[in-house]
């Protein structure tokens, strides 16, 4: 069955999530909170949970925001892995 | 026993407690729109349980099946949005800075694919109800299997959202 439009964002339930980040290390290190962190993002602050326990992947847009706020590159706080 | 690991009785206090406790880490850990479905399937199943019931009652009554009457929709309806617009105006007051931020882009994902579950079953209703027609052509059951489609479509989706908004 179709699935409609709706990108793999949130397809990975059970399955081993091929991005994996360093957010929770980065924010803590900065002495952010989810909530600091949701705000100068611009989500939710469960989205910022959802991506920490890499059970959502954020739009490329978010990636650089949240690089950004930790002055790092995507790579540095994003990392992929071919499965 | 030299340790207990928990008390045999719990107190009113302790009671109290694990409530406050239930209410107020739920309701601060979810986000506006997830309490918002929350409300909304609670609304639904309770005014549609009720709408159904009197029917089935009404449907006793007469020894057939009772026609929709507006009166009863319109109860219905004013009764859903009563207990809609009191829900949110309580969760909003609660969260106020949540309550006006737009939906971000995991909610949104959220939201298509809770629509898209819902739009399936209301898909499947109608065919059902269709059919249901052209066996009985019978108008007032056609007309109860479109409103139960639509009532369990709407359902599917809030109930999708909240399932949606916990796991992923």
């Amino acid at each position: 069955m179709p699935d409609c439009a709706v990108p793999d964002a949130l397809n990975t339930v059970g399955k081993k999530h091929p991005i994996d980040n360093q957010i929770a290390n980065l924010r803590k290190a900065h002495g952010l909170t989810q909530a600091a962190l949701a705000d100068a993002v611009g989500v939710t602050r469960q989205t910022i949970i959802a991506i920490e326990q890499n059970r959502y992947s954020p739009s490329l847009e978010t990636a650089f925001r949240i690089a950004r706020e930790f002055s790092r590159t995507v790579d540095e706080v994003f990392d992929w892995t071919e499965t | 026993m030299k340790f207990t690991i928990c008390k045999k009785y719990l107190t009113y206090r302790d009671a109290q407690s694990i409530m406050y406790e239930i209410f107020y880490i739920g309701t601060s850990i979810m986000p506006f729109h997830e309490k918002s479905a929350w409300i909304m399937t609670t609304a639904l199943l309770g005014t549609s349980g009720m709408y159904f019931a009197v029917i089935v009652s009404l449907s006793n009554k007469l020894g057939q099946l009772a026609p929709p009457l507006l009166p009863l929709i319109v109860i219905y309806t004013v009764a859903l949005i009563v207990i809609a617009v009191v829900g949110h105006l309580l969760i909003a007051l609660f969260s106020p800075k949540d309550a006006n931020a737009p939906l971000d882009e995991r909610e949104r994902l959220i939201h298509q694919r809770a629509g898209h579950w819902s739009g399936l079953v209301i898909g499947a209703g109608v065919i059902f109800s269709l059919a249901l027609y052209l066996f009985t052509y019978n108008g007032h059951l056609l007309f109860y299997a479109v409103f139960a489609s639509l009532i369990v479509s709407t359902i599917v989706e809030y109930a999708c959202q909240i399932v949606l908004y916990r796991t992923r």
